[in-house]
């Protein structure tokens, strides 16, 4: 349908709408015309990503120059996939309407490991070694031995990419990462060069969010995209902790033994060099004395990661003296790693800032804050000149580069922990040094200086005040939308089980808290019919439950009604498990999964329809609230943005909490069961922070429940649900045509729905 | 000598039978015993009727006794005194080995004919008719039965497969036996679960079972194992069942290696652009090495790593034989391929189908037709009914209709009653009389079908004697062509007899109703 939002003309791909869609694109467009910020929260299954794009292509074609590029971040790769599929729904939808063919382009963009046609490179299993493999196939100084010495491998798709490629644009049209494979084959281009060439003129890029969030990564590929371009951060609720990510750097004894021999051969290679090719160095050098920076020489293969810290804070003089030759640029970095062995050796934890850090580093080996600067620049560009192909192989050093850098340009929002050893094994030895950031508005920041409007959009962003203030920015629309619902197809319940005690659990004494656990998945397995998807707070836990329930005899029972699968730290084994999961729950004998908050399971995967009737959240997932980096940060909450530290727990507990039950969740014609089952939701505070489309659910008659009113209550939503459920039954209420959203009345409904905060 | 032409497996000289001294002979599909100096057999068995083989060891003498399933036993006494004991045990191990393959032909075969028996009535009472009271043999009975049933039996024998309770294992309770012991009931069905759930255990019972340990004993140490009771450390002891275990293992890891073909719930290839390692704040979450784990965690994973295997396998158990072939080319093609990531050949579909699901708002959509159409009945008897035979009806269109209409509308303008040609009044009646039920017309109507006047027990009687008939009729002509001295002898000899026995049979049947009537 052809929709009117305040005068702006847009193509919906649907015959029928959703009101809470048609209030989004209401909100965003007001966000793009005030060239602002947004954040805003709309449930899963109510079509957002297509409400998105819907409008930000009408917007772009409607004023071209405003707007130029959208730029859609997402977190995981079946994500991104999907974004693409919708978009290219809408723009087979355009053609079909408009008649004429569309000439946007848009395309995904992703690593390495999802795009490389190369037979060898591809069939490598890590993302790392294909970027190495890559890297030493298609560097610029191995292509020109080449020229010499022709028997080199090569990568042909490059080298066809490197003489045609770049000479016409990619024709218009929507590219999935299997779609550029594809052309990448046919033409015999590399489709992830082609994708990284033409993100620049592209109308829509998708990619996932360390494009644009870390530095390393976004100085590269992100580095010309046009400041007049709209970012999009879907499934945003977890963006501060992929910023924080961005930022931080560990180092263990294993970093530093690997260092030791990367500098080893380093000197190895500085040596033989010497003697073949003296003339090299010294260019180097004289390039380095010149303060001509890399950028003017460097081709896009050449660079593996950039500068660790954001584009204005890299330095634009000179390498300082003490750095520039080789030799002493080893035999300082040398001496830095002697530093941080030292430092390793400690009986206690330690914890410093960074001026800390920088001032004992001077006293203790003379090292001072600027060369310490330049550390990552520096060796870079000494890899490039030795020609190291594999780069990959120098990941320590790199590793230990950049932290020298991050720690002499930060001097606030980061602090250094060095823990002599692991706290649930005090008598094995395993010093970290910890490097965190503290501070998500750092890695953000350059993103909202740079593009005009950044939209932060997720279904659970409540509080949705915190984010703005974490991330410190302003945004000019903040709102929540509700769900309109023809029938109530989401049942929130709040057992009031007791909670575990922190610790308690570890004496053996949360006997019953635990058998009453057991006994609400007994009798929920004899209830719910296909699959139930229960969450415990952190993997230890639940281990040491699904245990007890063992040794108990509840698993045997359970076993009765449904198959039993349980997420395990590795991640193929828990894939595996999914899998058989799902198939369980397809053949109609229906399973159980036994999952994590916080875990894989519960970031990226949906439980649709009968995957997951019923999610069950064992205890409120509080962050593990020992950790000295939590506390620390905790403490940077509470000075720099005033946000005490129990708001910050249970908000991120919350948020977490919202996104497992939300995961049952995902359209209107779904239906499930979220069960929380510990008395603690029921309290103002952690219901105040669920989000608003659960919230509004969650009467006083659902709360504190035992467990055989739980059964009860479930036992006649499973029953009502089960009826048919006809597009009728919505029209009108939660589903319109066009004739129904025209109408006075439903307008003046459609303006409640949106919550503004 | 019938036997030259088979394969000899073993020869033992002195071996006495009968207190006559012979030479015993096992051969590929039989054994056989010859009197010394006579150049044929006077003893000889098919290995597949033999029911077992008992070689009693405290006795003095050494013997081996073969019994059969008719129930006759012959002796073998070894009487070579210095290598009796080992010709025995040589002639013992080699039956050992021949006798389950041969046994598990022999039981199949009487399985399958039970099974035949049992699910068809009819064949059942022509069984009894023909069999049991000696009109034709069982063989001959079953000659051509079987090989025409094995060509059908395929169809019939797919009856669906039932599946696995996933809580077979905690359907077998242990009871205390009152002194310090536990008693473990097993049946049949959960024997079964067990082996299709556990195929490593099957295999395991296949070799040990029964020529190292007894049934009871193997279940017995099945339940000791610490393969059962995947909780408790393995405490280094080594039992038939380690090996099950590690097995189960390597099952599983090839599961896990062999991948999702779902994208969507491919954990692996969830993240984009992994931080590197050392990068990120909560990188040092839980160290998965096993070096510095309590001896409880990693009890702990071992259930929960049962818990995934067991369900899989229950679930795959489940699925049966249909659901494996499709199963196994996938394997293949991707056991073809290798962990090469150039699976993206045959990847899309299933990815694009996933993604296309995934992004599908059914209710935005107008309602196409196909979806949701309604039940509408027109003929609402006939779906409740069944289908009727579609009788050949003339199709008139209404302006067919019309015409008529119009064309009666003048022939009844137009009428005149011929009064000259009507009938008189009685005959009229009568006329009607004639065909009202009861009526001179209408006798075949109220006659009694022939089903209802012959009780019950008589037709069943007649029924049998008829399909008895009917059988012995098909061997009859099952014998044209006479085209082998077999078949001839057969029409002449005692076909020709069974014939006359049916009849006679029948005549006693006959003679019995006819006494009865009287």
């Amino acid at each position: 349908m052809k929709l009117n939002i305040e005068g702006l003309l847009v193509y919906f791909p649907y015959d029928y709408i959703y009101p809470e869609q048609y209030s989004y694109m209401l909100e965003l467009k007001r966000t793009l015309d005030a060239k602002g910020h947004g954040v805003l929260e709309m449930p899963s299954g109510t079509g957002k990503t297509i409400s998105l794009l819907s409008l930000i292509v009408a917007y772009q074609r409607a004023y071209p120059l405003e707007v130029t590029k959208l730029i859609y971040c997402s977190r995981t790769v079946p994500e991104i996939e999907k974004v693409v599929e919708e978009l290219r729904k809408l723009m087979e939808y355009y053609s079909k309407e408009a008649g004429e063919k569309n000439n946007f382009l848009a395309l995904a963009l992703s690593s390495r490991k999802n795009l490389c046609v190369h037979p060898e490179v591809s069939s490598l299993r890590f993302g790392k070694e294909v970027d190495g493999k890559c890297h030493s196939l298609t560097a610029s100084y191995i292509r020109a031995q080449r020229h010499s010495n022709p028997s080199l491998p090569s990568c042909r798709f490059y080298e066809e990419f490197d003489a045609l490629g770049r000479q016409v644009p990619l024709p218009a049209g929507v590219y999935n990462l299997d779609d550029l494979k594809d052309f990448g084959r046919r033409k015999g281009w590399c489709p992830y060069y082609l994708a990284r060439y033409s993100i620049v003129h592209a109308n829509i890029i998708v990619y996932s969010y360390h494009y644009l969030l870390d530095p390393k990564i976004a100085d590269l590929v992100s580095k010309e995209l046009a400041k007049k371009s709209v970012v999009v951060f879907d499934e945003a609720h977890n963006i501060d902790n992929v910023c924080i990510d961005s930022m931080s750097v560990n180092i263990t004894r294993r970093t530093l033994d690997r260092s030791q021999a990367n500098v080893e051969t380093l000197q190895s290679t500085i040596l033989k060099i010497k003697e073949t090719d003296a003339a090299k160095l010294k260019e180097e050098y004289r390039r380095l004395v010149e303060g001509l920076k890399e950028a003017n020489v460097a081709r896009e293969t050449d660079i593996y990661m950039s500068n660790p810290v954001l584009p204005d804070e890299v330095l634009q003089e000179a390498v300082p003296g003490s750095i520039r030759t080789a030799e002493h640029f080893v035999g300082f970095m040398k001496r830095f790693l002697e530093y941080l062995k030292a430092r390793l050796r400690i009986h206690h934890v330690v914890q410093e800032s960074a001026p800390q850090f920088l001032k004992d580093i001077s006293e203790k080996v003379c090292i001072d804050r600027k060369p310490l600067r330049f550390c990552a620049e520096r060796l870079r560009s000494l890899l490039r000149t030795l020609e190291i192909a594999d780069i990959a192989d120098f990941s320590a050093i790199t590793l230990i580069s950049n932290f020298a850098t991050l720690v002499s340009t930060y001097s606030k929002g980061f602090t250094i922990i060095i823990e002599p050893f692991e706290d649930r094994t005090p008598t094995i030895a395993n010093p970290v040094l910890h490097f965190s950031c503290m501070d998500p508005s750092i890695a953000i920041k350059p993103v909202f200086e740079r593009f005009q409007s950044v939209i932060i959009t997720s279904g659970t962003l409540s509080p949705l005040d915190i984010y703005p203030r974490i991330l410190d920015f302003h945004p000019v629309t903040t709102a929540s939308f509700t769900m309109t619902l023809a029938r109530t197809c989401l049942c929130p319940l709040v057992c009031n089980l007791r909670n575990p005690q922190h610790g308690a659990f570890w004496e053996g004494g949360e006997g019953p808290v635990i058998r009453n656990y057991g006994n609400l998945l007994l009798e929920m397995s004899a209830i719910v019919p296909d699959g139930i998807v229960a969450f415990f707070t952190s993997y230890i836990y639940m281990e040491n439950i699904v245990a007890s329930w063992y040794e108990q005899g509840i698993l045997e029972n359970v076993q009765r009604n449904k198959l039993i699968f349980i997420e395990t730290p590795d991640a193929a084994e828990t894939s595996m498990a999914l899998e058989k999961y799902q198939e369980a729950c397809e053949n109609g004998r229906g399973a159980i999964l036994l999952s994590v908050a916080r875990g894989k399971v519960s970031e990226g995967i949906d439980f649709v329809h009968h995957f997951g009737r019923a999610v069950i959240m064992f205890g409120v997932p509080y962050v593990y609230t020992q950790s000295r980096i939590l506390k620390a940060r905790l403490e940077y909450l509470r000075d720099q943005f005033q946000i005490r530290e129990n708001d910050f727990l249970t908000f991120d507990a919350m948020r977490h909490a919202a996104q497992c039950v939300g995961r049952a969740i995902r359209g209107k014609t779904d239906y499930g069961l979220m069960i929380f089952a510990d008395k603690r939701y029921a309290r103002a505070d952690k219901r105040g922070k669920l989000p608003r489309w659960i919230q509004e659910h969650l009467t006083d008659g659902s709360l504190n429940l035992t467990i055989d009113e739980t059964v009860q209550l479930s036992k006649h939503f499973l029953r009502q649900m089960a009826q048919p459920f006809k597009q009728e039954d919505q029209l009108g209420l939660s589903l319109l045509t066009l004739e129904q959203l025209q109408s006075e009345e439903m307008l003046q409904k459609i303006a409640q729905i949106a919550h503004q905060v | 000598m019938a036997a030259l032409s088979e394969e000899v497996l073993l020869v033992v000289k002195r071996v006495r039978q009968r207190k006559q001294d012979g030479t015993l002979y096992l051969m590929a599909e039989r054994i056989a015993w010859g009197p010394e100096g006579k150049d044929r057999f006077t003893v000889s068995h098919l290995y597949a009727d033999i029911r077992q083989k008992i070689s009693p060891d405290g006795k003095a003498k050494i013997q081996l006794q073969l019994v059969l399933h008719t129930g006759e036993s012959t002796n073998f006494h070894f009487s070579n005194e210095s290598t009796a004991l080992r010709d025995r045990d040589a002639a013992k191990d080699l039956l050992q080995q021949l006798l389950p393959k041969f046994k598990k032909r022999a039981n199949k075969e009487l399985e399958e004919k039970n099974r035949m028996l049992q699910e068809d009535p009819v064949l059942f009472q022509l069984y009894k008719d023909l069999v049991v009271s000696q009109v034709i043999s069982a063989e001959e009975f079953w000659a051509n039965r079987l090989s025409l049933n094995n060509v059908d039996h395929s169809a019939s024998n797919n009856k669906q497969e039932v599946g696995i309770s996933a809580a077979f294992l905690a359907d077998i309770r242990p009871q205390t036996d009152g002194c310090n012991g536990l008693r473990y009931n097993l049946t049949s069905d959960i024997i079964e679960s067990i082996f299709r759930t556990y195929p490593a255990v099957k295999q395991k019972y296949a070799e040990n079972v029964p020529h190292n340990l007894t049934e009871k004993e193997f279940w017995t140490r099945f339940f000791q194992s610490h393969y059962f009771h995947r909780d408790r450390i393995s405490t280094g002891l080594q039992d038939i069942f380690s090996e099950c275990a590690k097995q189960d293992e390597k099952g599983l890891r090839s599961m896990v290696v062999q991948g999702v073909k779902n994208p969507l719930v491919d954990l692996l290839s969830l993240e984009d652009k992994t931080l590197d390692e050392g990068y990120g704040s909560n990188s040092m979450a839980p160290s998965t090495s096993s070096a510095n784990k309590t001896v409880k965690e990693n009890s702990n994973s071992a259930i929960i790593k049962r818990f995934n295997h067991h369900s899989a396998m229950v679930l795959a158990a489940g699925a049966g034989k249909k659901a494996d072939a499709p199963n196994d080319q996938a394997s293949e093609t991707s056991s073809t391929d290798g962990n090469s990531r150039d699976s993206d050949f045959f990847q899309p579909p299933v990815k694009k189908v996933k993604i296309q699901e995934a992004i599908e708002y059914e209710d935005l959509h107008m309602e196409n037709g196909k979806k949701t159409v309604a039940l509408n009945l027109k003929k609402s008897d006939r779906y409740s009914h069944g289908p009727v035979p579609l009788l050949p009806q003339q199709y008139t269109t209404s302006q067919d209709i019309i015409n008529s209409v119009n064309c009666i509308q003048q022939e009844i303008a137009n009428y005149k009653p011929c009064l000259t040609q009507v009938m008189s009044s009685s005959t009229a009646s009568s006329a009607i009389a004639a065909l009202s039920p009861g009526g001179l017309l209408m006798q075949a109507g109220s006659q009694q079908a022939i089903n209802q006047m012959v009780p019950s027990d008589v037709q069943g009687e007649l029924k049998h004697l008829y399909t008895a008939a009917g059988e012995l009729l098909r061997h009859f002509w099952s014998c044209f062509p006479v085209n082998t001295p077999f078949l001839e002898e057969k029409l002449t000899g005692h076909l020709e007899d069974m014939f006359q026995m049916a009849y006679n049979k029948f005549h006693a049947w006959q003679t019995r109703q006819m006494l009865r009537k009287t």
